[in-house]
Parts: C-alpha cells; structure tokens; sequence
C-alpha cells in the first residue's frame, strides 16, 4: 500500500492519509478484507505520530470503508460501488432543453473584460463610478443603520419594502403615472422584471414581440423561457407599429416589449404618434405591453414625451424601471408599476424565484430618495453625460474616410453605430480587444441574423480623456479590419434581410 | 402558468405579525443577535474604502473575494476542497433552488425528495411543472433501497433534492452511512443532487457530519449555503457549489434571471468574515437556539398528552408534531389561533399531500418563556380539540 503525504500542504496530515486511503479503496487497488498496516507501523512508515494514523483509521471506519477488531486488526469492508468519471455525466441530457441550447454568456464575459484595468469599455451600460457620491453615503449609511437596526437585516415582504413603493408612486407621479405604492413592485433589478413577466405570461413556444434591436438581456430571458422572439425593426421614430400590425394579426403574441425612450441599443425616442399607435394596436388585439423606461431620466436636450403607462387607458401597460442607470446598478433594485392582477402573480412568482429583494437597499434607496439626493444625483450625472456624449461623437467623426454612421441620441447611455461594408465583427471584436478597447456587437442586440452590421458604444462610463484614447483605438481596428475584410472579399457580411 | 398557488406559509405569516400572536410558524433567527451594530461600521468602511465596485455592476458569478472565503471556509469546515470557479453567489438559497429548476427541470421531469421536504423548494420548483415523487424516509434519511428502486424504475429522474441536516421541517438529521449511500447511488444512476444545507452550522449536540458532498467522486452534488440562517435573511446571499461544468450553466440562468447579486450586499458579508468572528457569532447563535430548543422539549414533554409524538433535533430551527391519527392539523390552527399561538400544519410539506395529522414548531424566534407559554396554549387548544373528536 502506497501513500503519499505532504507535509507543507495546510491539510492535516490524518485527512490526507484518510484522502489516499479512500481513493485506494474506491479505485479498487484495495479489495475487500483487505487488512491496512498496524497504525504503529504505518505511523513509523510515515515518519508521523502514531495518533495521526488512529485518527485516520477512526474516520474510516466512521466512514464506513474499513472495520476494526481487536486481534484481528483494521480490514476494508468493501468497495464501493464502482463510480463514473465525472467526464461520462450526460449533462447536456440532463439540462433543460432550452438550457442546454442556449447561447454564450456574453454579457458575463464582457463584465469579466471590464474589471481589466488596462481596457477601456464602451461595452456595458455602467453609470461613471467617478460621480457615485461616495464622501458622503457611507457615513449616511451607517447612520441609517444605526436608526433603523435589525428590521434592516430581516426578511421584508415579497411585494418590497412598504415605504418605497410608497416613494416609488410619487415618483413616477413625475412620468405622469398614476399608482399608488400598492400598483408598486420592487423587484432584484429590472432584469428579475423581465424574467418574472416572462414566467407569468410565456409558456414555450408563445409568441413575444421585440423591437429590432433591443436589450440582449431581455432575449435572454424570453430564450431561457421558451418564447418565439419576433423582432420589429426600429428607425428614428422607434418601434415601426405600421409592421407591428399585420406581425399581430397572424401572430398573435403574448407579450409586446418595448423601450420607446433613448432606446437600449438603438438611441431612437418613439414619437408620439407612434405611441399611440403602439396603445391602440395592443388594445385591439389584446396584448399587454412590457414597457421597460431605465433611461428616461437621463435626458439631455429635448422636451419629455409621456410614457406608454401614462397614455395607456386600458391597463394593459406593465411598466418598469430601475435605480441601476441613474443610480447604484450594485445594488440590484428595479421596480414595476402594474395592474393588482397582474402584481399578484409578479408577486407569486418573485417569491418562489428569491423571496424578497435585499432589504438592506430597499432601505436605503427609499431614504436617498426622499431625502431629494436621488434628484440632485440625477442633474448632476446628467451634465457629465451629455458632455461624454458629444466628446465620443467628436471622436468618432475624426474620420471621416472610414464612413461610420450612427445618430446622437438625445439621451440615455448609447450611441448605436454601422460599421462600414466588409468589416467583419467577430474579427473588429478580437483586434479591438488586443488594443484595450472593448463594445458590444449589434449582432447580440437581435432576436435573428442581424441585417445590419452595427456596435453599440456606451459612453457614460469611460472618462472623457478615455472616450478619446478607446475611441482612437476603436478606429484603428475598424480601419484594419475593414483593409482585411476586403482582402477576404464579400462572405464575411451578414445581409439576409429580416422583416 | 396555471400551477402557481398562492403559498400556505404566505397565508399563515400574515395573520402572525400581529404582536400577541406567539408564532412557532415562522423560521426566523432572532432579531436581537443580528449584527446590527457591526453592520453599520462595516457600510461606512466598505462604501468609503471600496465604494466604486459595492455600486457598480458585479460579475454574475460573485465577487472574487466572497467566493474564495466561502471556498475556504467549505475547507476548514467539512474539509471540501473546492476552488472558487466551482463556488457562485446567489441572492439567497431560494434563488439557489430556483436556478436549479430553470437549468434541469422541464415539464413531466421527476423531482425526487424526501418526505415531508421543505415547501419553499416545492414552490420554486412547481413553477416548472415536475413530478415530485416522495422517498420513504425514516429517522436517518431517505431509506436506500426505496430510492434504489425509483431509481432504477422511474425514466426521467432529473433530480434529487435533500436537506440532510435538521431539515426542515421535520428536524431530522442524515446518518454519514445514508450519506455515502446516496452519493453512491447519485453516481451509479448518473442523477444530479441537490443537497440544500441552510441549518448545517446550527449543530447543538455532538459534531456536525460532513455533507453528501463530501462523498462525491461523480461531480453531482449540487451543494446550496446561505448567510441567512447564521447572518442575516434581509442581504439575500447564499451560494450554490457544483462542478464547474453544472455551475457555468448556472450563471448563465442566472445572468437571465437577475445579472448578479447586489455588489454591497456581497461585500458586507465578505468584510463581516474578514473583520469579525464569524464562527464565534455562530458558536453564540447555537448556545441562545440550543436553549430554546431545550425549552421547547421541556413545554412538550411536560404538557403534551402521551399520544403526541415529536422529533428531538440536535440542530437547526425546526421540530415536528405527529397527532393521533385522524386528527388534522389544519383544523388545529384554527382553534389555535384564537388561542392566539401558531404553527404550519405538515401537510404543506409533502407534495402528495397526506399526513393532516402533522406539524412543524419552529424555536428559534422567541425567547424561551414566550416558548413555554406557547406550548401551554397549544396543549390547551390540543385537549378541547382531542375532546370533541
């Protein structure tokens, strides 16, 4: 019998010998009856106390593996049933079907490529870390804590935590939203929103109707549901409700999502009429809308439009929004403003999904808020924005031979671009990547093969010195992407058009 | 989704909250050993010292440095050896059972479980429409032969969910034998378990046994954790560790369900075990819940009629009833609670129903005199009750 132990390792020594003993026995080396050497004899073998062995052998025995007489010494009971390499496991049986099919973690990935220090993202949707108001919210916090004591550590009811969703109402009184704090919701962020509109209203195979573009996350969860996505595309005015009329009549879906303000990754604001349209087509045929809103607050130039849920006179708008834009995205709150039915069920669901949202940030969101610190937090990130915004437009104009296209958008965190013919994106990815500079690439944005070949560039998180630094090496890999693009000729473009 | 109901405990809870209500129903930890005052000089230090990343956007998978005290700490206390790519955060081990169900289970998918098991994992994974089947268990766990036999008899086992130590409800601990047993059948059936191990530190007697986990060879231990039950149920953190090939599929259900868990929560918990005594604030839950249970024991035995049975747990936060046959458990409460005293009737803990006659006690949220009191009401409700049937 063989072992091995190492003396530097911070294992004790008797769990190591426990450790080789077993896989010995489970490996079949040792058989049944097998007898173990005397403890003093393995101990001296060693060079370890002879109580090391006894503890060694001791839990063996508790283990099960081996037994001891007195006269007759400690022999191996027997192996175990002969068990198969982890690698031999059919996961991809065992998961669920539309588990096992499902696509790449990008924004994982692109949240790993982020914490690097030396690249410089426009990739996710991060507020600038440099405006979070941290000189003055721990002391805040900690003095919240200190007043409101254990409530702050227990469990709150599903439906969140009493004053804000009180504080919620008011607040969206602001968007021209009726609700009191009972039509209010707060949910893990407003991508748990998403996820729980989908478990209420999708069953495999149902229908849902996306803008085209829109926000991966929201795919991801109405893929992980089981949904037939069905884009919409999307220009200036928004969502195009003239498509969306004759996709509801033979398709009949479940569920309309939409983000008609500084839309996620498009820019595009939906016009008013277009709004109405939107309403009076969902009315028609029945179909309740998600109306996601996180970026109406960051608006830089432009008179407000109403949102849906203010428009909407048949209750059939479930509105959304989140502190994750305009605020702390670490602290994973959102909320929704719906209809009693319909929070019921959001309810049932959220309940089996996490139970509750921290209490924790719901207690001290609910404070920042009503202490009015959450509307100066708003103006003040506003302006550093709006200067962001037009510092990545300049730079991305500093070419113009390349022949980028994109819109400035009055708010919100994106500027959506089209990247010029024969640029492919896997490769604009790769080698923007090794210049430390990283985006999203459109083709994630769409429910199918994408039709047009677009990134999105956000630019509230990087600095302004940072836009001009990625935005340069952004532009030298287009550049030589595009040169190798050409050289590869045409078969690397994406152009099946998608109605 | 037409199978969600409306959860029994939601019902019982809300009638609870009124203040001369003694509830056994809840499964609370005490509110006065919370860490309220720690907590607050640990916010002020972590948004001062480490402000950007407790507010900004985390990685799904965790923070890095709760990951690896969480795999450390597996180490020392059951020597698991576990890297920290095999080790996610969750926003509390119901979202640790819930995920479970999104990445394994479709419609008409067999859900092994003990009987009774715990309700909260009935409900998460309902929403997704398997077949529980229950497997008889006795006093040491589930019994291996019976689950030999489902098994080796049922097609679509997808999983097979435990609470080996002072489940809940019942209170009942698994034998180490039952827990190498199951490992090994896990392995020979080539069936993913889930061992949701909430109460595993709260041991009052003797020494914890190490998890199923620990006899897992196959890599198809799902092991669930949670700060709720020796931290605080308010932060939402647990964490879910599994074989890296099941965990990646994980996060990438959890990335759909809520992107990650709330960044300062995370880095709460974290600072707590780097700063203060962790094990020492457990050592001080067990000493005050050891007591309450004791008090509780002490109630039954000496109130109870003989024909009354319940387990005698050596940890966790639970115990459970057996009435005379014919007696039920829901009725019960009624009559409770004009006493003004509650409980959860068993029957909510086994997804065949049955078993009217059952019913769990929690212990650890009231100080022991409010126990003692509770108890005499109940054996007062208990005796008008056994005398109308």
């Amino acid at each position: 019998m063989e072992i091995s132990i190492d003396r530097d390792s911070s294992e004790p020594i008797f769990r190591q010998v426990v450790r080789e003993i077993r896989s010995l026995i489970s490996s079949g080396s040792l058989p049944e009856g097998f007898r173990l050497p005397p403890e003093r004899r393995l101990a001296d073998s060693l060079g370890v106390n002879r109580s090391t062995i006894f503890n060694a052998y001791r839990e063996l025995k508790g283990l099960g593996l081996v037994d001891a007489h007195v006269g007759r010494g400690t022999a191996v009971l027997r192996a175990p049933a002969p068990i198969p390499n982890a690698i031999g496991v059919p996961w991809r049986q065992l998961f669920r079907q539309s588990v096992a099919r499902s696509h790449d973690p990008i924004i994982a990935d692109l949240l790993a490529l982020t914490e690097r220090e030396d690249v410089i993202s426009f990739s996710i949707g991060l507020p600038a870390p440099e405006l979070l108001p941290l000189d003055t919210l721990g002391e805040y916090t900690a003095e919240l804590i200190r007043e409101v004591g254990a409530p702050l550590l227990l469990h709150c009811p599903t439906e969140g935590h009493s004053p804000l969703r009180e504080t919620l109402a008011q607040w969206v009184a602001a968007r021209g939203i009726r609700a009191r704090g009972s039509d209010v919701l707060v949910v893990s962020g407003s991508q748990q929103g998403l996820d729980l509109v989908a478990r209420i209203f999708i069953d495999p195979g149902d229908v849902v109707v996306v803008e085209e573009p829109t926000y991966i996350g929201a795919l991801q969860s109405f893929r992980v549901a089981g949904a037939k996505i069905i884009g919409i595309p999307v220009d200036e005015d928004g969502m195009r409700t003239d498509i969306l009329a004759s996709i509801l009549e033979r398709e009949r879906p479940k569920l309309i999502y939409t983000l008609p303000t500084y839309q996620n990754p498009s820019g595009a604001v939906m016009s008013l009429e277009r709004r109405r349209h939107l309403l009076e087509l969902a009315s028609r045929w029945h179909v309740p809308i998600l109306e996601d809103d996180p970026y109406s607050e960051l608006r830089y130039e432009g008179e407000p439009l109403p949102s849906l849920k203010a428009l909407d006179e048949n209750d059939l708008v479930l509105y959304q929004s989140t502190f994750s834009k305009a605020l702390f995205p670490g602290l994973r709150i959102g909320y929704l403003v719906v209809p009693p039915v319909v929070l019921r069920q959001l309810a049932l669901a959220k309940q089996g999904a996490d139970l509750h949202a921290n209490s924790f940030s719901q207690y001290l969101l609910e404070r920042f808020v009503r202490d009015g610190h959450f509307a100066t937090h708003i103006e003040k990130t506003k302006i550093a924005y709006r200067r962001r915004r037009d510092r990545m437009a300049a730079a991305l104009q500093r070419d113009e031979t390349i022949g980028l296209e994109f819109a400035v958008p009055a708010g919100g965190f994106y500027i959506w671009c089209r990247l010029p013919d024969g640029v492919e994106q896997s490769a604009l990815l790769a080698n923007a990547a090794a210049r430390g500079v990283v985006f999203l690439p459109g083709r994630a944005c769409y429910p199918t093969e994408p039709p047009e070949n677009c990134v999105r560039l956000n630019f509230s998180h990087a600095s302004e010195e940072n836009i001009d630094v990625g935005i340069e090496r952004f532009l030298e890999a287009v550049r030589e992407a595009r040169v190798w693009g050409r050289m590869k000729g045409p078969d690397g473009i994406a152009t099946s058009p998608v109605v | 989704m037409k199978d969600l109901r409306a959860s029994d405990i939601r019902e019982i809870l809300k009638v609870t909250q009124q203040p001369e209500v003694i509830s056994f129903a809840g499964g609370l930890p005490a509110s006065e050993l919370l860490p309220a005052a720690e907590m607050a000089e640990l916010a002020r230090d972590v948004l001062a010292d480490d402000g950007v990343r407790a507010l900004q956007y985390g990685p799904t998978e965790g923070m890095q440095v709760l990951r690896e005290l969480i795999a450390n700490r597996l180490q020392s206390l059951w020597a698991l050896r576990r890297s920290t790519d095999e080790v996610l955060i969750v926003s509390g081990s119901q979202q640790a059972l819930d995920l479970s169900g999104k990445v394994f289970l479709d419609k008409g998918d067999i859900v092994l479980c003990e009987s009774p098991t715990y309700l909260g994992a009935i409900s998460a994974f309902r929403a997704y429409r398997p077949r529980f089947v229950e497997v008889p268990t006795d006093d040491d766990g589930m019994v291996p032969g019976e689950l030999e036999s489902r098994l080796s008899s049922l097609d679509r086992v997808k999983l097979i969910y435990v609470v080996p130590d002072f489940q809940n409800p019942s209170g009942r601990r698994w034998s180490l034998e039952r827990r190498r047993d199951l490992a090994e059948l896990a392995a020979r059936f080539g069936v993913p378990v889930i061992e949701d191990a909430p109460y595993a530190e709260l041991c009052y007697d003797g020494s914890p046994l190490p998890p199923v986990a620990s006899f897992d060879e196959a890599g198809l231990v799902i092991l669930l954790g949670t700060f709720s039950k020796i931290l605080s149920p308010g932060l939402r953190l647990g964490w879910v560790v599994a074989d890296s090939e099941i965990l990646q599929r994980y996060v990438l259900v959890k990335q759909g369900v809520d992107l990650h868990t709330s960044s300062l929560t995370q880095l709460l918990a974290a600072h707590f075990m780097l700063e203060n005594d962790l094990e020492a604030h457990i050592t001080r839950l067990c000493d005050v819940y050891r007591g309450r249970r004791d008090a509780m024991l002490a109630a039954l035995d000496e109130h109870f009629p003989k024909d009354v049975s319940f387990t005698r747990p050596a940890g966790g936060l639970f115990l459970w009833v057996e009435l005379p046959e014919g007696m039920n458990a829901r009725r019960l409460l009624e009559r409770a609670l004009e006493e003004r005293v509650a409980f959860v009737p068993g029957e909510s803990f086994f997804p065949g129903g049955g078993h009217e006659n059952t019913l769990r006690l929690n212990f650890s949220a009231m100080p022991e005199e409010r126990i003692t009191e509770g108890i005499r009401r109940l054996d007062r409700v208990l005796a008008s009750v056994g005398a109308a049937v």
